[in-house]
């Protein structure tokens, strides 16, 4: 049996991503170099000096992705000298696809920068997440990716930025050095020879584009890893720079600097103008040039053949340009408009505060909120963002929902770890100094507590618990949470869902930390004990590191003492087990803890046994 | 709000300038323009910086991912000292080093993102910010049987501690029973052959 009996529904995405990326770029960039309206704007900007010589050079020329390294003459080439013995001066001429380039380079921008604003509307996801619309899991998996997705789009738009920034500097060089009086109009330059970096920062388009280069250059610096780990708040204050990345690409695209021709039938390109002013060029344009290579071994007495074959038409009237719509409306204008009325909406649905109802202080620096609000709803598992705006006017923070909204009962809960200097102050807020010592029973001050907002509930992927018939939770400190509110639904009904069976893992460092939750775990499993299924919920808690004398979690815990381990957990042994017990089923594995466990059990998940029975990771993806 | 860490911001701005100072000065030179040798300075340049920037310098508060192999160049960059560590100082190094590479077409992108960086470096040095390498912490070998001072003189069953007249050793601590000084009531002998 293979590892994987379903297919992994994210490579199809990627695929069908990346050839929708190749079809672009391809279809792009054989318009730019074979279209008849893109004729004269083509020969502008350099391309076919070089490129029909390089068509004829042939092994001469290794053609890498389309950046061409010829060996070129460095004067205007003569095809007639092609086969003589003159000396070749090796000239890099990898500069002669600009326009081709610069223009496939951004279709496929535009494509990403559309496509790279659908992963971040959450509730859109959390919306889809929970729908009967999207009822297979595999499916639901997808959206697990939606992060990896957005950096996807992320990576390959700093790529084509730079190949567009770097073919359009070319062009720029070329405007300004093939500048002819015949195309004034199609030339963005003014003046021959002028210095391209005037038609740099002098234009709409290069302005824009400069500025556009500089803001990408500030978000991407701040996006990796490291600085998303130390300073987080660099990184989510440069990533809002995005509105301004967009607002200046509506502006860029509007500048008009590349036209195409409009009268193609009075004036077809390489006619031959009865005034006198030649529109013909030495070599023929590119799509009649196929018979010039299939006749030129035999020399050049060839193409007096060809011109007859060739129709030559007489121009009636002077090429017209004009510039292409805008293209880049079209694509960003849907996302950048959802993405608008999300946050509008979210911002709209947070505007009121949520009512505090008590606030409780747990061992080990926990805190726990309980709270109200009207017309909340989440299911277990999702997470909300609280804002707090006398602790900082500008910070938000995720926190999961332990405990979850249901028919009978109003109040939701989020365990905050105190960790950082947002936790530290909202805890000083919310509870005098002098008491924060003691575990004290939860006393009502509402008049007393800080005004919080709340936005979300959005989706994680632990949502998905429920959903298998065996399921396999592995917490490590206070990533518990996300099960907890799993936890608190089952107690409320069970019945409801697919879950017949879970494993619930639980490991920390200190045995304080179990207080959290031990009176939810003993009051499940007395509920499960009483319902005659004892072996619903099989908790393993382990405390990883022994410098404890206290081996028992509390007096009243009997359930949980029995079920404590000292040192880490075995994930073989706890895997064969599993396996062996819930022979040919899917297990659902969803770990919230440091990467190493995380790791661990993705190796694990992946592995057969020899019992039929397939582990199914399920992998959130914090920053 | 918590401080800000700049530095390590400017250090990941200056990394990537410097590369695209590489790139822009390859395709200068590679290409020929006019003021070519512009070209060979900012890859020249470029390298320099590289090199600068490599080595991530040290947090205040918490742990700082080290970038790969970085440890080499740690140790050559704090040869020198204040010159590298103080961060005024690398800011007009960066501004200089940027102005030649910005009269070249090519390079001029490198110029505006290393400006950038060396901002940044000033903002950072305005507020006190400094470039500590990271050390890193010679491994501890287990020192095997380093407690084992004296080995027990006493067969099992030992006296407790605070009968025995030599200090106990963590080894034979773990399954012994302790218990009281047991006299027993017939000789015993070994049987064992």
């Amino acid at each position: 049996m293979s590892e994987y009996q379903s297919p992994h529904r994210g490579g199809h995405i990627a695929l069908i991503w990346l050839s929708l990326n190749v079809l672009l770029f391809w279809k792009t960039f054989l318009l730019y170099n074979q279209g008849p309206e893109y004729h004269y704007l083509h020969q502008m900007l350099g391309d076919t000096e070089y490129s029909s010589l390089c068509y004829t050079v042939g092994p001469c020329c290794l053609s890498i992705l389309y950046i061409r390294v010829c060996i070129c003459k460095s004067q205007t080439p003569n095809p007639s000298l092609a086969h003589s013995s003159l000396p070749w001066q090796p000239q890099v001429c990898f500069l002669s696809l600009g326009l081709c380039l610069s223009r496939a380079s951004a279709s496929v921008l535009n494509l990403n920068c559309s496509l790279i604003l659908l992963p971040m509307c959450r509730m859109l996801l959390a919306y889809l997440r929970g729908s009967q619309k999207v009822p297979s899991r595999r499916t639901r998996r997808l959206l697990d990716k939606s992060r990896t997705f957005h950096t996807t789009c992320g990576v390959t738009i700093c790529i084509f930025s730079g190949v567009h920034v770097a073919a359009h500097l070319v062009n720029a060089l070329n405007f300004s050095v093939n500048y002819c009086e015949d195309f004034v109009e199609l030339n963005a330059a003014r003046y021959r020879d002028e210095d391209p970096r005037k038609l740099l920062f002098t234009t709409v388009p290069g302005l824009t584009g400069a500025c556009m280069v500089l803001v990408l250059f500030l978000m991407i610096t701040a996006s990796t890893y490291a600085i998303r780990v130390s300073n987080y708040d660099i990184f989510w204050y440069t990533h809002n720079l995005f509105l301004v990345f967009y607002m200046l690409l509506m502006l860029h695209v509007s500048g008009g600097l590349l036209k195409y021709q409009t009268n193609l039938d009075t004036h077809p390109p390489g006619c031959i103008n009865l005034n006198g002013t030649r529109y013909q060029n030495i070599h023929l344009p590119e799509y009649l040039s196929e018979h010039f290579h299939e006749s030129f071994p035999g020399g050049f007495s060839k193409p007096d053949e060809l011109t007859q074959n060739t129709f030559v038409k007489i121009c009636m009237e002077e090429p017209r340009f004009q510039a292409n719509f805008p293209q880049t409306w079209l694509w960003i204008s849907g996302p950048l408009c959802l993405y608008c009325a999300e946050r509008l909406y979210r911002r709209i649905r947070s505007n009121k505060p949520v009512t505090i109802i008590s606030v409780i202080n747990h061992p080990s620096d926990v805190l726990e909120i309980r709270m109200v609000k009207e017309n909340f709803k989440a299911r277990p598992g999702q997470y909300i963002i609280l804002h707090c705006p006398s602790v900082s006017a500008l910070e938000n923070h995720p926190f999961t929902l332990t405990m979850c909204p249901t028919e009978t009962k109003a109040t939701f809960g989020v365990h905050l770890k105190i960790v950082g200097d947002w936790t530290e102050r909202f805890r000083d807020l919310l509870l005098p100094p002098s008491s924060q010592d003691s575990e004290i029973l939860p006393f009502i001050q509402s008049r007393n507590y800080p005004k919080l907002y709340i936005d979300g509930p959005f989706g994680s992927p632990f949502e998905d618990s429920l959903n298998y018939e065996v399921s396999l939770c592995v917490a490590g400190g206070i990533g518990v949470t996300p099960f907890a509110s799993i936890l608190n639904t089952l107690l409320d009904d069970w019945k409801p869902y697919r879950l017949r069976r879970l494993y619930f893992i639980w490991v920390c460092r200190d045995i304080q930390s179990f207080r959290w939750f031990a009176d939810l775990l003993c009051v499940l499993y007395n509920k499960f004990w009483q319902e005659n299924r004892p072996d619903y919920v099989n908790i393993q808690l382990y405390l990883s590191q022994t410098d404890g004398l206290q081996k028992i979690i509390g007096e009243k815990y009997q359930a949980l003492n029995s079920r404590l381990f000292i040192g880490r957990p075995r994930w073989k042994l706890l895997f064969n087990e599993i396996a062996k017990y819930n022979r040919g089923k899917t297990v659902g594995v969803f770990c919230c803890g440091p990467n190493s466990i995380s790791k661990t059990l993705h190796k694990l998940s992946n592995e057969n046994n020899s019992y039929g029975t397939r582990f199914e990771y399920n992998k959130e993806s914090f920053s | 709000m918590r401080q800000i860490e700049w530095a390590m911001w400017a250090n990941e701005q200056a990394l990537a300038s410097g590369l695209i100072l590489i790139t822009g000065g390859i395709v200068a030179t590679a290409g020929q323009f006019a003021q070519w040798y512009l070209g060979t300075y900012s890859i020249a340049a470029g390298v320099l910086i590289c090199l600068l920037e490599y080595p991530r310098g040290k947090r205040r508060k918490g742990s700082t991912m080290e970038r790969c192999g970085q440890k080499y160049l740690t140790r050559v960059v704090k040869v020198f000292g204040p010159l590298t560590s103080n961060y005024y100082i690398r800011a007009f190094l960066h501004l200089g080093l940027s102005v030649p590479a910005g009269f070249l077409l090519a390079t001029i992108l490198g110029t505006a993102c290393l400006a950038i960086a060396s901002s940044i470096y000033l903002l950072a040095a305005v507020q006190g910010e400094q470039w500590t390498p990271i050390e890193t912490k010679p491994k501890e070998r287990p020192q095997v049987g380093g407690t084992i001072k004296q080995p027990p003189s006493n067969p099992p069953p030992r006296p407790p501690a605070e009968a025995r007249k030599k200090p106990s050793e963590e080894e034979e601590g773990a399954g012994v029973p302790v218990g009281g000084p047991q006299e027993n009531p017939m000789p015993v002998t070994d049987e064992v052959v």
